[in-house]
């Protein structure tokens, strides 16, 4: 499977089925193979459209732009929304994110440290069921918290990719981007084996003795 | 790589005031917006082949683009600028999906731009590479690409074996992406 005639045609077969390209270092050696596969798939299929629900998001991007005026360091850092910049895209979406998250740099599932910071309260521990996501919001920070016996984790609601609010996908038991096909585990890792995405940042969490559970957020 | 200042921005250009694109947007003019941005998805999508990957990139494209709308930038500004960061997303996309440099991957890849928009481009793109390749190659190129051929049914088609068509079809790549489509 490793002479290149198979590679390509494993990759021509990805795109004839409408697959995403999913290449290895090796595929260099075959960059303008698959270029051109790819453009003669394209060709073929004549000027594309976005699809209607795309071009939905997009637009609730544009128009959501001016409530919240580009994001701030510190917002971005409060949203987890700069790991973005260490993707492991290799600093792709870093450098469509220039200028904002440029001074950012975070490795994956870092904790979100809000400064000044607070402890909000979020739920009762009583309403967590386990086994199943529950998005909270602590003031700017936006949480999935996870319940095993008396302890609580929790990860940032913010893909690690795109700056997608995402949802607990109670059927697969994982947290889903609604702007791509990305989803993540509970404990915040990427699914996607041959192109892993960064870990989405954590949550400090904890529990009182009264049982209620707090997120460290902002006012 | 950087998107950098588009083709043809000027630092100001005050006879152009009616033909700026502002946010806070209106209605109207995020459908400006989305329209030029329909325009980027085409070009992507021209050069990747599948939607999952067009829509990424014309999201990168867009979030990128939102800070420069919100400038109010001239409309052709605005529209070169997409365009140059749709290169850039693209030769990014590129460089780390093949682990190259974007130094290594030339400008033979999607950095090259074409001068038209995409929606100018020809729809006969396929037929033109194609009319440049030899017998053999533009065959096996029609088959599978054209029309939708498995490897097997271009084996029989060609009265050949799956392995040589593998080979062929490979080798016709490398030729069709030799050929300059004006």
């Amino acid at each position: 499977m490793n002479k290149p005639e198979n590679r390509v045609d494993q990759i021509v077969s990805d795109l004839l089925h409408g697959r995403r390209l999913k290449l290895r270092g090796g595929d260099a050696e075959e960059k303008a193979a698959i270029t051109a596969a790819a453009r003669l798939v394209a060709a073929r299929q004549g000027t594309q459209r976005m699809n209607p629900a795309f071009r939905k998001r997009l637009e609730q991007a544009l128009e959501s732009a001016p409530k919240e005026p580009w994001m701030t360091r510190r917002a971005a850092l409060v949203a987890g929304f700069g790991l973005a910049a260490g993707a492991v895209t290799g600093g792709l979406l870093g450098r469509a994110m220039e200028p904002a998250a440029t001074a950012l740099r975070p490795s994956g599932g870092d904790p979100i440290n809000p400064v000044p910071g607070k402890w909000v309260d979020v739920a009762a521990i009583s309403d967590l069921v386990e086994g199943q996501g529950k998005h909270v919001t602590a003031g700017s920070v936006g949480a999935f918290l996870f319940r095993r016996g008396d302890s609580v984790t929790g990860v940032s609601s913010i893909c690690s990719h795109l700056p997608c609010e995402l949802w607990w996908n109670g059927g697969q038991g994982l947290l889903a981007c609604p702007c791509h096909p990305a989803t993540f585990t509970p404990e915040g890792r990427s699914t996607d084996k041959t192109y892993p995405l960064p870990a989405l940042s954590t949550v400090q969490v904890r529990v009182t003795p009264a049982g209620r559970v707090e997120v460290l957020g902002t006012d | 790589m950087s998107a950098g200042h588009p083709p043809g921005e000027q630092e100001s250009a005050p006879d152009e005031t009616d033909d700026v694109l502002q946010l806070p947007m209106a209605p109207r003019a995020t459908d400006i917006a989305l329209g030029e941005l329909e325009i980027v998805y085409a070009f992507i999508y021209a050069r990747v082949g599948n939607r999952a990957d067009a829509e990424d990139l014309t999201q990168q494209v867009a979030l990128k683009a939102i800070p420069r709308l919100r400038e109010g930038a001239p409309a052709s500004a605005i529209r070169g600028y997409l365009f140059a960061t749709a290169r850039s997303v693209l030769g990014g996309f590129w460089s780390t999906r093949l682990g190259l440099s974007e130094a290594e991957l030339h400008e033979d890849l999607a950095l090259a731009a074409p001068p038209a928009p995409p929606s100018e481009e020809r729809a006969d793109t396929v037929q033109r590479i194609l009319a440049e390749l030899s017998g053999n190659y533009r065959r096996v190129l029609e088959l599978r690409f054209l029309h939708g051929y498995s490897l097997k049914e271009v084996a029989a088609e060609m009265h050949s074996t799956v392995g040589a068509v593998k080979v062929m079809q490979l080798r016709a790549l490398r030729a069709a992406a030799k050929v300059k489509v004006e």
